[in-house]
């Protein structure tokens, strides 16, 4: 197990090295004005000092080098040109992170506790009135744009709990009334998602032998759909788990910007535009790191959930 | 001569494949006595498995009994107050064909009739512990938690014959080997304690060594825990070893029915003569193996007369118009065939068949 873990630890960081790397590349093919607001007024000779001056006028090599270097040896992400001049990118993103971690977890939790429940009564009554009721209730969430449906609720959701259209500033932070809309508009999609699988594995499920021994047995309807169905159809239905958190981290961007909660969300649209190369490498490197643990704990719990599945042999592949 | 646990009447099934009816079972009547074991044998499809759904209510969803009973003797009268319930000069008795809801069921299923179902590679939860399995059952027809579900556990891994049973406890089914697990499925029955065990082909899927394992295991788990089974079955050979009676069916009926010697040397029906004659133990060297011509009637129409006639190269006329009623050959034994008729034209059975017979005579004699 540990040496699994060691294995697989190591392997992501290849991965995250490997993303970084193409994202530093990437940020550095952008025009040069976008360096600097008032380019056309500015002296070749400026323009030259304001380049030396982030590094930029070194071969990309030698930049990529030292960037690495920084950040292995110092944990150093840079320093933050444009957005806030001078300051440090740690320090800008420290006070964020929290919040949108925040946001994140709760919106997994809320997806998990409607979605799980949501799909496991659509297949306990298959065919019945609330099948047809989630169905419904899932291809609306799939067909409308997330956009019009966040819209939406923030439109109606903050009449409805008679609370401001802006929020979450410093003084809401701690009201949970605050977060209701957001997280329900972050979630939705998961909990659609959820239902909808965990439906389809289910049903699956029910028509197995081992379902037909457990009716043999005498156990009752209820009984095999919590402790034997459940549980088998939840294997499979991990691997979306971190796929669908990344989704969410996503999602967030537009969502933070909705409700001004000062997360990292809507911050990496903001600095790509700004062409604050060190605030977009961070910011990567922070959500490809959410995908690479997401990834890892999914892998983690599947072996945690199914006896089948042993660690030495999934070690080959990812 | 033991009271019967089980009587099975003019039993019909029908299921409904895309708007048409399939008749698959076409009036059964079957007694089964007390702590007997009694094997149904038929080919493929005559309606073995169906006919034993429905004694625990596990009929498929598109299947349906127009007519019938199935009076189960085994409790009593504990469930006077249900539909269904009465008595006869055998004792009280429910009908289960009765039971409208699912939870009736619960009454039934496995603490009074159980079944080794077909594949024992699947049958098991894959994500369950052995001992987890098998003390579900304990705890749900016995209420066992604990120390005390565990040590039982432990002893039934043992009447099973599984060694090093503590250790087997905490493994999971893809860990044993197929025969393992056939055994972990009859460890699961024999918790839930039942009065009637129903194993459907229970030892197809395994290899020859170890099929004869489990049928004696099952021989003695029937002495041990006072079992009824019913063992269904295509193979005539594995009959002799484990049944005091055999039902021969066909195309969703019984044709013949008697000792397990009255079936092996004195068989009646032509049906049962084709079985027997297939048999490659029987065969001599070298002599190509026997094998029945055509296919089964299609269930879908109406079988006129006896269902085995087009397949009977010498079948009678009155075969095709009309179905012959039981004739009996001994209190014992009852076969449905004109040619027990006293009317009908005498008829010699195959070689076989006859090769059979004074074997069996032989048999009596040093017997
Ligand atoms: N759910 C169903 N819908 C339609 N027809 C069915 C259904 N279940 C069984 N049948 C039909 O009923 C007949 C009897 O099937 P059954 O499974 O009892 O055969 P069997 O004697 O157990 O055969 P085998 O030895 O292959 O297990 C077959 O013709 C089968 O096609
Ligand atoms: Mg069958």
């Amino acid at each position: 197990m540990g040496s699994y873990i060691a294995k697989r630890l190591l392997r992501s960081v290849l991965t995250l090295v490997i993303i970084l790397t193409i994202v530093f590349i990437l940020v550095r093919q952008m025009p040069l004005e976008g360096y600097f607001p008032n380019f056309e007024k500015m002296t070749p000779e400026q323009i030259k000092n304001g380049l030396h001056s982030m590094g930029l006028d070194q071969p990309l090599p030698v930049q990529l080098y030292h960037f690495f270097r920084d950040l292995i040896t110092k944990g150093d992400l840079g320093t933050s040109r444009i957005y806030r001049q001078n300051v440090p990118v740690a320090e800008i993103l420290a006070p964020k992170i929290p919040v949108s971690v925040r946001l994140g977890t709760m919106s997994l939790i809320v997806s998990l506790l409607l979605g799980l429940p949501m799909g496991t009564l659509m297949a306990k009554y298959k065919g019945k009135f609330f099948d047809h009721f989630g169905t419904g209730v899932i291809v609306l969430i799939e067909a409308v744009p997330a956009a019009v449906y966040y819209l939406f609720i923030q439109f109606y959701g903050t009449e409805a709990l008679g609370i401001g259209m802006t929020m979450l500033g410093d003084k809401d932070f701690n009201n949970w009334q605050y977060w209701i809309l957001p997280v329900l508009s972050m979630s939705l999609g998961n909990i659609a998602y959820y239902a909808m699988w965990l439906r389809r594995y289910m049903v699956d499920e029910s028509t197995k032998d081992y379902v037909l021994l457990a009716r043999i047995k005498g156990a009752g309807e209820g009984r095999i759909m919590f402790r034997h169905i459940f549980r088998n159809a939840f294997v499979p239905m991990v691997q979306y788990i971190p796929t669908s958190f990344l989704n969410t981290v996503i999602g967030s961007i537009y969502i933070e910007s909705l409700y001004s909660i000062p997360g990292m969300g809507g911050l990496l649209v903001d600095v790509i535009k700004k062409q604050d190369n060190a605030m977009v490498q961070a910011i990567v490197l922070l959500f490809a790191c959410v995908g690479v643990i997401g990834l890892l704990l999914g892998d983690l719990m599947m072996v945690a959930l199914d006896p089948r599945i042993s660690l030495a042999k999934k070690g080959g592949d990812k | 001569m033991s009271k019967n646990i089980l009587s099975v009447r003019n039993l019909h099934v029908k299921f409904v494949l895309r708007g048409r009816e399939l008749h698959a079972l076409r009036g059964i009547n079957l007694d089964v006595r007390d702590g007997e074991s009694i094997a149904i044998v038929g080919e493929s499809g005559s309606g073995k498995s169906v006919l034993n759904k429905n004694f625990i209510g596990l009929l498929d969803q598109n299947g349906f009994i127009p007519e019938g009973e199935i009076r189960y003797y085994g409790m009593g009268d504990k469930l006077r107050h249900y539909p269904g319930a009465g008595s006869d000069d055998n004792g009280s008795y429910i009908d289960l064909t009765a039971f409208k809801k699912k939870e009736d069921w619960l009454r039934i299923r496995g603490s009074e009739i159980c079944m080794i179902p077909q594949d024992p590679m699947t049958s098991l939860n894959p994500l369950k512990t052995i001992g987890w399995q098998i003390s579900e059952a304990l705890l749900l027809h016995k209420g066992m938690r604990g120390k005390m579900a565990y040590e039982e556990t432990i002893r039934i891994l043992e009447d099973v014959r599984i060694d090093d049973p503590r250790r087997r406890y905490k493994q999971y089914p893809h860990e044993l080997s197929g025969g393992m697990r056939q055994r972990v499925v009859i460890a699961i029955a024999i918790a839930c304690s039942p009065r009637i065990l129903i194993c459907d082909e229970p030892t197809t899927a395994l290899d020859v060594t170890i099929q004869a394992q489990v049928l004696s295991l099952l021989h003695d788990l029937k002495e041990r825990y006072h079992l009824t089974i019913i063992f269904i079955t295509h193979d005539l050979g594995v009959v002799a070893n484990i049944a005091d009676r055999v039902a021969v069916m066909y195309a969703g009926d019984i044709v013949e029915l008697g000792l397990v010697d009255e079936i092996f040397f004195d068989p009646r029906h032509p049906y049962t003569w084709a079985l027997l004659s297939s048999l490659p133990q029987l065969g001599m060297r070298g002599e190509e193996l026997y094998a029945i011509r055509g296919t089964p009637p299609n269930l879908f129409k109406e079988v006129q007369g006896d269902a085995f006639a087009a397949r009977n190269p010498r079948a009678l006329e009155i075969d095709k118009r009309e179905l012959p009623p039981y004739f009996e050959v001994s209190p014992t034994h009852y076969a449905r065939t004109w040619l027990l008729d006293p009317r009908a034209p005498k008829m010699d059975p195959p070689a076989v068949i006859q090769k059979l017979k004074e074997l069996g005579k032989e048999e009596t004699h040093h017997g």
